[in-house]
């Protein structure tokens, strides 16, 4: 009984069905908490997990250690932004255009990298996000540089805001179950354990790999222009390599490899940075050791502790 | 005589450079890992410098050793606290062991800096020069002492580096280990010892060249981030973990870039180094020296 229970698919599963029940019980905040500060505060730290999901999907699942979300969160921003501020184009194309731009992006990093491990990938996709921002920041008269670009809203309504995010967060939460579940979670995870071994296998290590970074990407992109359409203002300041360390402390402390400790990490994290906010700005120290420990003596991060059986 | 002046200039950043990329390089060469807060043993020592200098009253010249102790005693805390699981085998980890280095030492990079600035303050500080002179001309280069002497200071150290690791008992110790950590270790090298070594001096180096800097950077607590990402690129353009290589690259980066901010983009002067890191990575990963010259 207990091996069956212990079955990839039925963790898997657990692994959902907890995921799906903070989501159940974020629906339910707006019915206690309404204030504005409140829902903007969650929504932002809905962003978050988005961008840990997707980040997650790459680093945690096929063992591709990218350093680059912030900087697609960023180049989703500026496809919609840059949109909407030269072409006058409606968000309802900026928005997929961001998804398509990013993914594209994705796609041919993907294909770059292709060959490269560990240390050195990690270096090339850092050195991508740090050229993404150096060309956005520089390039004043397409993007405005440093002072940022307006963005038009979707809507006036904070509370809608909080629902459209949680929606986004859902369907990919339950696009990523089911990828997981089914055959391109089965070859993702053989890939991360042992690519080798998976190529000898017959497994098409190149497409899932490449597939993996667009859709990675893609998530990462949509989040970061629904995010601009938002806060009505894109700078490159999305790009920072710190919001990538941010992300990268949200799924370690929350879990690495599973669908519940990125979501729950970015909300712990966020949260409680607006806690801390309160007794001088230390939450960036109290997070980064918090990081330290955790990938020091508990690698399997909060959720991992959780479910330890 | 532009071109000159550049290049003379492009030199003496070339020196700087090396002073922080040979020491990541050594950890690649020993550890196999990117240590990215490399930075911040150069912010830490550029602050060490500064505030002993300027709070303590120490002389500029006491405050560069002390600065470089800070780094080392960091560079060992470092590899005795966050280093050993890679080596000494920590559970699972051991399998993605790349990863974890990241993390670590990526975490370990933002608890420093907003460390520094929260018990410092994020204010930029203006360092005391080591001696005080304006700036002069040499026919047609344009110089100043403080980047003299920390010039000099630099290349004294980089060949006393060089004759250390070539010469010395420790050094060939290191090599060893570089070349082959079992091997090494059968043959009755103390490889552990060795690695903290390693990282005492690759945060000395790193230190002093924030604490040579600290009267012409002023200091803030992300001081140390343009200084790694050259350091990556350096590493990454002389071959992962070639100590030889990575003072070659240095120089070459330094001179490469003078000319880059001048003639092409000022703007663009910083992407410059990390487009050659790609390029490098993609299309010759040996770096330019190459697997040969890897001796470390």
């Amino acid at each position: 009984m207990s091996t069956e229970r212990n079955l990839w698919s039925h963790r898997l599963r657990s692994d959902f069905r907890a995921a799906l029940a903070v989501v159940a019980v974020l629906a339910a905040v707006p019915l206690f908490a309404s204030s504005p500060y409140t829902l903007g505060i969650l929504v932002v730290s809905m962003y978050f997990a988005l961008i840990a999901l997707g980040w997650n999907l790459l680093a945690g699942f096929t063992g591709q250690f990218s350093l680059a979300p912030a900087a697609f969160a960023m180049l989703g921003a500026y496809t919609t932004g840059l949109l909407a501020y030269h072409l006058k184009a409606p968000l309802a194309i900026g928005i997929p255009a961001a998804i398509a731009a990013t993914a594209l992006l994705g796609f041919l990093l993907g294909r770059i990298v292709l060959r490269l491990k560990g240390p050195y990938l990690a270096l090339t996709t850092l050195s991508f996000a740090e050229i993404a921002r150096n060309v956005v920041y520089n390039s004043y008269n397409f993007t405005r540089g440093d002072q940022g670009l307006n963005v038009p809203s979707l809507m006036e309504s904070r509370v809608g805001y909080y629902y459209l995010f949680l929606a986004v967060l859902a369907a990919t939460l339950g696009m990523l179950y089911r990828l997981m579940r089914g055959k391109a979670g089965r070859f993702w995870l053989a890939i991360r354990d042992d690519e080798t071994g998976a190529e000898s296998r017959g497994i098409p290590v190149v497409r899932y790999k490449t597939f993996a970074f667009a859709l990675s990407c893609a998530i990462c992109g949509l989040a970061g222009s629904l995010y601009g359409t938002f806060s009505q203002l894109v700078s490159p300041e999305l790009g920072l390599l710190l919001q990538t360390g941010l992300v990268i402390a949200m799924v370690v402390i929350g879990g690495m490899g599973t669908l519940t400790g990125p979501l729950v990490g970015a909300l712990l994290v966020y949260l409680a940075s607006e806690w801390l906010r309160e007794f001088g700005g230390i939450q960036l120290i109290v997070f980064s050791a918090a990081v330290i420990v955790v990938a020091r003596f508990f690698r399997a991060g909060l959720w991992g502790l959780a479910v330890r059986r | 005589m532009l071109a000159l002046d550049l290049f003379v200039n492009g030199l003496i950043f070339g020196l700087f450079y090396a002073l922080m990329a040979v020491g990541l390089a050594m950890i690649f060469g020993v550890l196999k890992v990117v240590n990215f807060a490399h930075g911040e043993f150069y912010m830490v020592g550029a602050y060490t410098y500064v505030l002993c200098a300027m709070k303590l009253g120490v002389s500029p010249w006491l405050a560069l050793p002390m600065a470089a102790m800070a780094g080392a005693v960091l560079g060992a805390l470092v590899e005795r606290l966050l280093m050993r699981p890679l080596y000494a085998g920590y559970g699972s980890w051991s399998i993605m062991k790349d990863e974890y280095a990241v993390v670590v030492t990526f975490g370990l990079s933002l608890l420093l800096v907003n460390l520094v600035d929260k018990i410092v303050g994020p204010y930029p500080f203006r360092g005391p020069a080591l001696m005080e002179t304006s700036r002069f001309a040499v026919g047609p280069i344009m110089l100043n002492g403080q980047k003299l002497i920390a010039a000099g200071l630099s290349l004294a150290l980089l060949v006393g580096l060089a004759l250390f690791i070539k010469r010395s008992l420790w050094g060939r110790q290191i090599q060893a280990v570089a070349q082959n950590r079992l091997g090494a270790s059968l043959a009755g090298i103390d490889a552990t010892r060795v690695t903290a070594l390693i990282f005492a001096i690759s945060g000395l180096l790193a230190a002093l060249a924030g604490a040579l800097l600290a009267p012409l950077i002023n200091p803030s607590p992300d001081v140390g981030a343009f200084p790694a990402i050259k350091s990556y690129v350096i590493v990454v353009l002389g071959g992962m973990g070639s100590i030889w290589g990575a003072m070659i690259a240095a120089l070459l980066l330094g001179v490469l870039e003078s000319f880059f901010a001048v003639y092409v983009s000022y703007d663009y002067r910083d992407a410059f180094g990390l487009i050659i890191l790609v390029a490098v990575l993609i299309f010759r990963p040996q770096g330019l020296v190459g697997e040969r010259a890897r001796e470390v």
